[in-house]
């Protein structure tokens, strides 16, 4: 037990007094969660709309206004007259067109049949599908206030309403993310770098003359890491309610034990990199490939994973962060508790042990 | 001074192919990344968890329901309720084990009331963690519901949008997303090759070593820059013509005009490549700081994510950004043919980026280096 | 050209409060081969890159080869050699690939380079080993390639920074040899070592010490003025009284 403590103690100072760990454990996840919260935004809205208004009436213009009200769609930078669409785009740099053909009054009066035509840049805007729906919903919120108030055409109407994330912002889906994502890089990272570096200064050696077995080397050096960990978790967690308001609605104390199993995780698959490569330069690639990557990618962090191919959805399922992310978003949008997220955390608990099996085995093996 | 440059030249290509790992970051980086993200990337919100409380059970309903079935928007689940209003209790939990997304519950008068003309409401509801898709799910379902209706009053509202498609008639966000890709393997490549090669020189010894020879740091400079832009050039058309070839993204413009374009847009990544080695003392330094420019390029680029999405700060920061303008150029070259003139001002503010940066780090490199 | 090879006056080095070289002065006969001896941190390194044009002095006057170093450098660069500590050498690329790199820094035209390369190689023993990666080659004949990189251009004169250490002794008696060989045909040898049987095979050496020169001689009259049995107790009593309070650790 005291060798287990020295050894963490010296991890402690190494990282303490390396400008770099610094740097990672805590200007980067301050940074991170910075970037991501404010960058990331896959909302569709503020589309540059260009219009060709060839009606030019009170009707047309109340149409238009109606557009560019919305949060969706509003004018261009820089007004261009043009009757092509296609010109038109280019030239304004606008990423939509609205033709309104002459008549529209008149049809729009006269309840008779128009058509209004709209010219969607299919290169600059990533989900036109939205687009089309909500260009059609407000047209039809533009004729609904056309009627006579009191009015009730038959059909269907739609009553919506929003559970959970009430004000629908996009930060609060993602920043909860980011805790996965600077927890994974915290551990992963600075693991295999730091065993790595052991093995480049060929002080590992050195420990492994003196009486201690390498399995007390191995928890003495993580033990700093969990710390660290979770300090980072918590640093995050401020952050995403400081900056950008992000609930918590459930329980802290499951997040943290589940935070503990995910801290597990990274930081074998950390070791693990670190038996598999020979400097720490390549370590840290290696690092940043295997866990970065597809947790950033694959995990449901930002794309969804049932839309990807079968074979990537596969992938996704052993990737730790994508059950953790469940956990997190579960716990602080929705409240949701142990006996929902169970599944969740009982996948992590399984990639956890294989991590650590693995993990463990490679390291013996290396050093024996 | 021309023998030294071509001697800088064939040594950096030497040592690169015989270095495992810088073949390994040549080739199958622009491969691995373009298939992963090619694939992964998909913005189109599709294949929403919709749970359908039907309490009527008509045909009507049935109609209403295999209408939102249709179509990729939606896979729906039919949850089996009898007679009395869903219970709600439910419609939460499966909010909170993540099966379902949305939910539309569907009044046991549906059919009755639409039949006698009557306006019916049914309920929508949405879970508004991902907020994206919660708002596009109900503007999906918005439109459904108008054409279910307008079928069934057997009367359509006058007036209608015809939506068109250009430059990507599919809608494919992968299209979107491939020339994004390639601009940030650009980037990221050529920011870590040229620190880390410089860096590793320094750590070694032997720029010293090369310094005391009659070459001078221009030359020097020149020779692996050269060595890089070659590299580069060669992902690039790797990468770009996976993307032609593998997920048939189209390519209208001019190839020449692209390759100019990305010439002038390694000047400021080989740029920056050239500033940090200046400022740091270790390959491993190096390589962190390239990767933290890439991915703060990238983020603030406009590749993942619309410009006009971020916080009004944030948009300023990306006019300082020249991988926006890189991007913005591929896009258009490589998807809607788009010209010099019709891209003036990005390739000028290309230009002054790519001159400014370059500069002022040669500059560095060389009082650093003598 | 006529005159020292090297001719240095007051040359002193200072970063920022601290003086590596202090005041060095010191001439250098074409031919000779000067032992450049000093304890560890007494400042030869840093002398040695001022001559190289590695680095500006903060004050004083040299010329090496006739050509002034604080404005003539680049003609310097052309004519000297320069090894230093670290065998600076690619070892991902062959000796040849070395050889041949350096051979295009110093301007050496395409056959011109390649006979070269095979006349070092013999020289210096390397051909069973000259398509070999430098990173692969045993010490000793890393050493050789690093001796072959400096002089691959015919400089006359050469600067070696500790150019054995870490080598066997069979190795180093056999570099020697190399280096009186090329003393022979003219080129001035200006090397430090730590090793004082090394410093024996001198013509003239001179000891520095905390930045300053403290002696400068023949090996045979420096040890009888001190009447010392050898270079090596000479040089530990002269070294050890100063030496004691600022060793550098």
């Amino acid at each position: 037990m005291k060798k287990i403590r020295f050894i963490a103690q010296k991890e402690l100072y190494h990282i303490l007094r390396d400008m770099r760990s610094l740097i990672i454990i805590f200007v980067m996840p301050v940074m991170m969660t910075c970037l991501y919260g404010y960058a990331i935004n896959m909302d569709i809205e503020h589309i540059s709309l260009a219009v060709i208004d060839q009606d030019q009436t009170v009707q047309s213009r109340a149409l238009i206004e109606r557009f560019y009200r919305s949060n969706y769609f509003f004018p261009p930078k820089y007004p261009v007259n043009y009757h092509d669409p296609d010109q038109l785009m280019r030239a304004s740099n606008a990423a939509a067109v609205l033709t309104i053909q002459p008549g529209f009054e008149r049809a729009v009066q006269t309840q008779q049949a128009f058509e209004l035509g709209l010219t969607i840049d299919g290169s600059e805007v990533s989900q036109a599908a939205a687009v089309q729906a909500y260009a059609s919903g407000l047209l039809n919120e533009y004729l609904q206030d056309r009627l006579p108030p009191g009015t009730t055409l038959p059909g269907v109407r739609l009553a919506q309403q929003v559970l959970y994330n009430e004000d629908l912002e996009s930060a609060h889906f993602f920043v909860p993310g980011i805790v996965s994502i600077i927890l994974l890089m915290v551990s992963a990272l600075l693991t295999s770098i730091t065993i790595a570096r052991e093995k480049d200064t060929g002080t590992l050696e050195q420990l492994l003359t003196a009486p201690v077995s390498p399995g007390q080397i191995l928890i003495g050096k993580l033990l700093p890491y969990i710390g660290i960990a979770f300090i980072d978790g918590l640093l995050v967690l401020g952050f995403a309610k400081i900056l950008f308001s992000v609930p918590f609605v459930g329980s802290f104390w499951l997040l943290m034990a589940v935070e503990l199993i995910y801290v597990a995780t990274a930081l074998s698959i950390g070791i693990l990199v670190s038996t598999m490569v020979p400097t720490q330069q390549l370590a840290m690639q290696f690092a940043l490939l295997l866990t970065m990557l597809p947790s950033v990618m694959l995990s449901g962090f930002i794309f969804a994973v049932k839309n990807m191919p079968v074979f990537l959805q596969g992938v996704s399922r052993i990737v730790p962060a994508t059950y953790f992310l469940k956990v997190v978003r579960g716990i602080m949008l929705k409240g949701s508790g142990f006996a929902v997220l169970a599944p969740q955390a009982g996948f992590l608990l399984i990639l956890m042990m294989i991590f650590l099996l693995m993990a463990v085995r490679r390291f013996r093996a290396r050093i024996g | 001074m021309w023998r030294a440059y071509i001697g800088v030249i064939q040594k950096e290509f030497r040592q690169g192919l015989r270095d495992r790992n810088t073949l390994r970051m040549l080739f199958f980086m622009p491969v691995i990344q373009l298939l992963l993200l090619g694939y992964a990337i998909q913005t189109d919100v599709k294949h929403l968890w919709l749970d359908v409380y039907d309490t009527d059970r008509s045909e009507l309903s049935r109609k209403l329901v295999a209408s939102l079935k249709a179509g990729d928007y939606f896979d729906v689940t039919d949850m089996e309720t009898s007679g009395d209003n869903a219970p709600l209790w439910r419609l939460d939990q499966r909010f909170k084990e993540g099966k379902a997304e949305m939910a539309l519950v569907i009044p046991e008068d549906f059919a009755r009331k639409l039949e006698t003309n009557q306006p019916v409401t049914v309920g929508w509801i949405a879970d508004g963690t991902d907020a994206n898709a919660a708002r596009t799910g109900i503007g999906y379902a918005g439109q459904i519901l108008r054409q279910f209706s307008s079928s069934v009053i057997g009367r359509q509202p006058n007036v209608q949008i015809r939506s068109e498609f250009l430059y990507n008639p599919e809608a494919e966000s992968r299209f979107f997303m491939v020339p994004g890709i390639v601009a940030t393997l650009l980037t990221m490549l050529t920011l870590m090759m040229t620190s880390m090669s410089i860096v590793r020189e320094r750590e070694l010894g032997t720029l010293e070593q090369v310094l005391v020879t009659p070459i001078n740091s221009v030359t020097l400079l020149f020779g692996k820059l050269t060595t890089f832009t070659i590299m580069a050039m060669m992902i690039m058309g790797i990468a770009l013509n996976l993307g032609i070839l593998w997920f048939h993204v189209p390519f209208v413009g001019s190839w020449a005009f692209l390759i100019a374009v990305s010439l002038l847009y390694l000047l400021t990544t080989l740029g920056i490549g050239m500033f940090v080695s200046t400022i740091t003392s270790t390959q491993q330094q190096a390589m962190f700081y390239a990767w933290f420019f890439s991915i703060f390029t990238m983020l603030t680029s406009g590749y993942f994510t619309p410009v006009a999405n971020m916080p009004i700060w944030l948009q300023r920061v990306t006019l300082v950004n020249p991988m926006r303008y890189y991007i913005e150029i591929i896009r258009g070259i490589m998807m809607k043919g788009s010209g010099v003139w019709d891209l003036h001002l990005d390739i000028m503010a290309l230009a002054i980026f790519g001159v400014v940066i370059f500069s002022f780090s040669a500059l560095r490199f060389h009082k650093r280096t003598t | 050209m006529n005159g020292n090879a090297v001719e240095i006056s007051g040359l002193t080095r200072k970063f920022g409060d601290f003086t590596a070289v202090d005041h060095l002065t010191l001439s250098v006969a074409r031919g000779e081969i000067f032992g450049f001896l000093g304890a560890n941190g007494a400042g030869k390194t840093t002398a040695i890159r001022m001559l190289c044009g590695l680095l500006l002095p903060t004050s004083g006057q040299g010329s090496v080869d006739g050509h002034d170093i604080l404005k003539e450098s680049e003609k310097i660069k052309k004519t000297i050699g320069y090894m230093s500590q670290k065998f600076a050498l690619y070892r991902d690329l062959t000796a040849r690939e070395n050889l041949d790199f350096y051979g295009h820094l110093y301007n050496l035209g395409n056959s011109t380079l390649k006979a070269r390369i095979n006349e070092l190689a013999e020289q210096l023993s390397l051909t069973p080993f000259i398509d070999r990666l430098a990173g692969a080659l045993p010490m000793g004949w890393r050493q050789r390639l690093a001796l072959g990189v400096s002089i691959i251009h015919r400089p006359s004169i050469v600067f070696l920074d500790e150019p054995t250490a870490g080598v066997d002794p069979v190795f180093r008696r056999t570099f020697w040899g190399l280096l009186y060989e090329m003393a022979e045909q003219g080129t001035t040898i200006f090397v430090t070592t730590h090793y004082m049987d090394e410093a024996e095979y001198c013509g003239r050496i001179s000891i520095m010490h905390n930045g300053q020169l403290i002696e400068l001689g023949t090996p045979h009259d420096l040890v009888a003025k001190y009447g010392a049995k050898n270079l090596e107790d000479m040089f530990i009593d002269l070294i050890r009284p100063a030496g004691a309070s600022n060793e550098e650790n």
